[in-house]
Parts: C-alpha cells; structure tokens; sequence
C-alpha cells in the first residue's frame, strides 16, 4: 500500500465526519469525538503495515516522499491528534459552555472533525517534497488551527487568539510565499531534489533572500524569536486541546519543513557558514528570551507558550549543528526531541484540562496543594515538570542532551552556554509548579480533583512514555 | 533582463500617478472656492445623507459571500482541466476521478453548509 492512501483516507475520515456531524442531534455530538478518536487509531494501524516506497510508478513520488523519517512524523502527527482528541473530549464540558449557537445549544461536534483535517495536512507535511505541496499542507494545517483557535465564540480570549492567529498566520504565510518564489526565482525548479543541485549555481544574493525570508515564516510556525509574540497570548485563549495540538503537532510538522527546506541551503559551501550563523543566532535569541520570560509568568499556559519557545530553540540549536555527529544525526536528534516534547507536553496540557474542568482556572495558583487533592495528578505534574526541565531519567533530559552532543560536535560553544543557561533557568521555573503541587497548601475547603477513567488511562500512556524514552531512546532512535 | 519589465514599472508608475494627482488635484482645486456644510458633504444622487458612511451590514451577507468565492474558486480549477480533458483522457483516466473527488469534497461542502443554514436567508 502506496502511503499516500493514509492521507487520503484521513481526509475522507474528516469528510464524513463533517457531514455526519451536520445531521446528528446535539445531545449525540461526543460520539463524533470517539468516531474520529476510531479512525485515527485505525489510520495509525494502517501506518505501521505502511513499507517505504512500494514501487509503484506515479507521479506522486515526485512530490510525496515515504521514507522512515516521513513515515515517522506521519506517526507523530496521528498519535499527536489521538491525544488532541482524547483532550477534546474532556475538555468538552469546558468547550460547551462557550461554544453556544445564537438560538441554539453548543457546537461542539466541529471541534472533532478538523482535527482529523488538521491531522491530514500535518501528515501531507511530512511527505511535501515540493515547494508547492509544502505550501499546500501548510495551509491546511493552519487554516483548520485558524477555526480551532477561536473555537469558543462566547469567550473574548479566544476569540482574541483567534484574531491575532490569524493575522500573524496570514502574514507568515504571506512571506513563506514570497521566499518560496525567490527559491523558484534563483533555482527555476520546484522540487527540493532539483533545488539541490540546482542551488550551487544560483546567485548568491537571492539564494540568500530567500532563505531569510523561508526562515522568518517558518520561525513564526514554529515559534522562534524574534518572531514569537503571538505565541503566549494565543496560547493563553485557544481552548487548551488546541494549545496542545498547536504547540505540539504545529511544531514538529514545522520543524520537518524546516529540516527540508534548510537542507540545500547547509549543502551549498558558500551559502553555509552564513546560514549557520543566522541560524545559531536565532537559537540563541529564543533560548535567552523563551527561559527568561517565562520565570515570572503566573499562568500555567502561558508558562507552557514560553516552555515552547525555549524548547524551539533547543531545537534550533540542532537544527544548526548538522553534519559533525555521525551515528547521532541532527534530524534524528530532532525526532527524538519532538517525541519526547510530544509526551511531556500533552502530559501537562492534560493535566492542566482537568484542573481546569474542577477549578475553571489555569493560574498556577490551582495547583497548589494538588498532591492533597490528587496524588496521582500532582504525580503527572511531577513527571511532566521533571522531563521539560531536563531531569536525568527522563525523555526531556535526553533530548537535551543530544542536543548539546550535537552542539560540541559543531563546536558552538557560545550557544551551547546560553543553553546550559537556559535548561538552568528551566528547572527554576518548572520547579516552581512543583512546589505548588507539593509545598504550597490547597485552599480553605477545596475539594478532591476527579480523573475519568479515560483521562486517567491517558495519563498512565503519558508518564510511561515520558519515562520509557528516558532510559531507552533506542525506541525512537530505531525507526528512523 | 530586467528591461523587460519595464512595462510594469511603467504601469505601476501610472497607477500611482494617477491615484495620486485625483487626490491632490481634488484638494487643490477643490478648496479654492467657498465652503459650507453642504457644500462639503458628500453627494448622494441630491438627497440629504442620513445614517453613517459604514453601517453595519448583516453577517449573511459575509456568509454568500464567502460561499460564493468557495464554490466560483472552483470553476477556475475546472476550466484549465476542461480545456485539456478531450486530450488527456485517453491516456490518463485519473484525470476524470480526480475531477471527480475534488467536486465530491465539494459537495461535501454544500451539504454542510445548507443543513447549517448557512443559506437560508429569513433567520
């Protein structure tokens, strides 16, 4: 089986899902949530039975690329979108109260069909080969996070989200665009294999144009200085599965994009030492001021939007040190680190949808006294903080600490300084959610927080896999 | 090479010259003679203006509209397709399920939007 098919059977799964949702009554609307929770699973199914280029002969292939690495982030993105939709269903309560109709009851059963639209872009993106289908699935992707930002239309933060989102989005896409035709300018072709060998030859000034100019959209996608300023206050509004989805799904898609896009660039020797330097220099600027902001920062969300950004520079770090690490590749370094970012991260958004679902709050201040309320919570809340600071024993630890491996090889010292910097600040700031949970007492008559058995199975997945990465990163590091 | 854009230069020139010199041409010549408040509002056919330059207009409008770009966007995709079918099909019928597909999402499309009451236009 062609890989291509899973896109296209995720794309008629959302299809149907849209237009059963159109005629069922709004009382049945959670069964369009385990519908497309279903198919997800069974897309994931077929994925595994999926081998790399099945030889065929299409035209496909000159767009769609099925090697493991595609076949991998093909996985994330489903795997992503089955939590997103576990999230969902919980957060539904929540949803339903700010989704009303004008004269009618909420709305919620859109909420499950686009991330299953969503989903097929974010794995369309993956396999994109061609500067035209890298565009393509990049509008699918963001025009759906468009909708899904602004979900709850009776809630003014997420509808300011939803505005700025779009905004920022339209105008990154803006300038994607316009880099992605100065590529086609200086190279006349589309594919990124004949851009390849196309680019040496190409002009200096507008190869380099170009690559700024890709650079910039995809920082705003993956939330990179300096162009990060919609990330917290979108963060902070968007009903918290979106968040989740956006800073998890949104990032990983973008930074294979980026892999490939950046790819031709770091080949040419002439462009290179410039494009590395561009690139550690904006690493390093999301690094300082992704950790720095975040100390001060009160709510949990937005604490989490400034964890994604210095975890973005993490990874550009990365991104930037290519070539010197021999079995410990920059791209599988990045894989690994989107995984174990992918665990950590729906585990704290989790977490964070069923205090807020009892408390209606998302300041730090709700946590406290959580182990009182809920030990197994505030046991998740210890795991994930844990593995976003780096604490040995954990994926996050890992994944850091490939990134410095990779970051000596190409000899940034400079940048692997700030890092150290940055990773210490983190375990100040994630610290302090753990002495919430754990130090601070809960309120004057705050009652025990409940866990569905569904929340609760989807949290034992998570710390399993958090834990489990941080011993055995083989795990990941095999399949690709 | 770059000579032969110089059509557009010229163009654009045009365009921005001509904007300009009705901007500036309506100021400098229009406010030479004598002013009043009739004289300075804006002309609507010899009726007295009433109610504000930008009222608010109902959300269905926005609605067809939006609908009407989807489903005219849509032609645009099916006429280079048309024009090439008669050749194309002997060789490659995916061309005529393709075709096929992309009118079937958007009739997917239409479904949603009529059981939505997107086009009912008495609510």
């Amino acid at each position: 089986m062609p890989a291509y098919y899973l896109e296209i059977a995720v794309v008629v799964l959302g299809l149907v899902l849209l237009l059963v949702e159109a005629f069922t009554p709004p009382q049945h609307k959670r069964r369009i949530g385990w519908a497309a929770l279903a198919g997800i699973a069974a897309t994931f199914l077929l994925l595994l039975t999926v081998k790399s280029h099945c030889g065929c002969d299409s035209p496909m292939w000159q767009f769609y690329d099925d090697s493991s690495l595609s076949l991998f982030f093909k996985g994330l993105a489903l795997l992503c979108t089955a939590f997103v939709l576990m999230l969902g269903l919980e957060y539904l309560p929540v949803l339903e109260k700010y989704s009303a109709r004008a004269g009618g009851g909420p709305a919620t059963g859109e909420f499950f069909a686009l991330p299953v639209l969503i989903c097929a872009g974010l794995m369309w993106m993956a396999s994109a080969i061609d500067i035209t289908t890298i565009f393509l699935s990049l509008e699918l992707t963001t025009i759906g996070f468009y909708i899904m930002v602004a979900y709850m239309r009776r809630n003014v933060g997420s509808l300011e989200a939803g505005v700025k989102y779009l905004i920022l989005g339209a105008l990154s896409t803006g300038i994607l665009v316009y880099g992605l035709s100065w590529l086609f300018g200086a190279t006349g072709q589309t594919g990124l294999d004949a851009i390849r060998t196309a680019l040496p030859s190409a002009a200096r000034g507008p190869a380099l144009f170009a690559f700024a100019l890709i650079l910039i959209a995809l920082c705003f996608k993956i939330a990179a200085v300096p162009f990060h300023f919609w990330v917290p206050d979108v963060y902070q509004g968007a009903p918290t599965p979106v968040t989740a989805f956006l800073s998890v799904g949104s990032k990983a898609a973008g930074f294979l994009v980026a892999i490939r896009l950046m790819e031709p660039f770091l080949a040419v020797e002439s462009l290179r030492t410039t494009c590395i330097a561009i690139l550690v220099a904006v690493a390093c600027a999301t690094l300082i001021l992704g950790n720095l902001a975040a100390i001060p920062q009160g709510n949990f969300k937005r604490l989490l939007a400034y964890s994604s950004i210095s975890h973005a520079g993490f990874l550009l770090l990365a991104l930037a040190s290519d070539r010197h690490t021999g079995e410990l590749t920059s791209t599988r370094i990045i894989a690994f680190y989107l995984s174990a970012y992918l665990c950590m991260t729906l585990l704290a958004f989790a977490v964070l949808i069923i205090i807020n679902k009892s408390t209606g709050s998302d300041e730090l201040k709700a946590f406290d006294g959580l182990h009182r309320r809920n030990p197994f919570l505030g046991f998740a809340t210890l795991i994930a903080a844990a593995s976003l600071a780096g604490v040995p024993l954990t994926a996050g630890f890992l994944g850091k600490f490939f990134v410095f491996i990779a970051a000596a090889g190409a000899q940034q010292w400079l940048a692997i300084g700030i890092a150290v910097a940055g990773a210490a600040a983190g375990f100040y700031y994630y610290f302090k959610v753990i002495r919430h949970v754990y130090w601070n007492t809960a309120p004057e008559g705050a009652a025990a927080i409940p866990v569905s058995p569904v929340a609760k199975s989807l949290l034992i997945i998570l710390i399993a896999a958090t834990l489990v990465l941080g011993v055995y990163p083989q795990l990941i590091l095999g399949l690709l | 090479m770059l000579s032969e854009y110089l059509p557009v230069l010229i163009q654009m020139i045009t365009a921005t010259g001509l904007a300009a010199s009705m901007l500036i041409l309506s100021v400098v010549l229009g406010k030479s003679g004598n002013q009043s408040d009739i004289k300075n509002s804006p002309y609507e056919c010899g009726m007295l203006p009433i109610g504000e330059g930008q009222p608010r207009f109902s959300v269905k409008f926005y609605m067809v509209a939006m609908l009407f770009v989807l489903f005219d966007i849509e032609v645009v995709f099916m006429y280079p397709w048309a024009v090439v079918f008669r050749d194309m099909i002997v060789t490659h019928t995916i061309m005529f399920w393709s075709m096929l597909s992309f009118a079937g999402i958007l009739l997917v499309a239409y479904l949603y939007a009529l059981k939505k009451g997107a086009l009912n236009w008495k609510e």
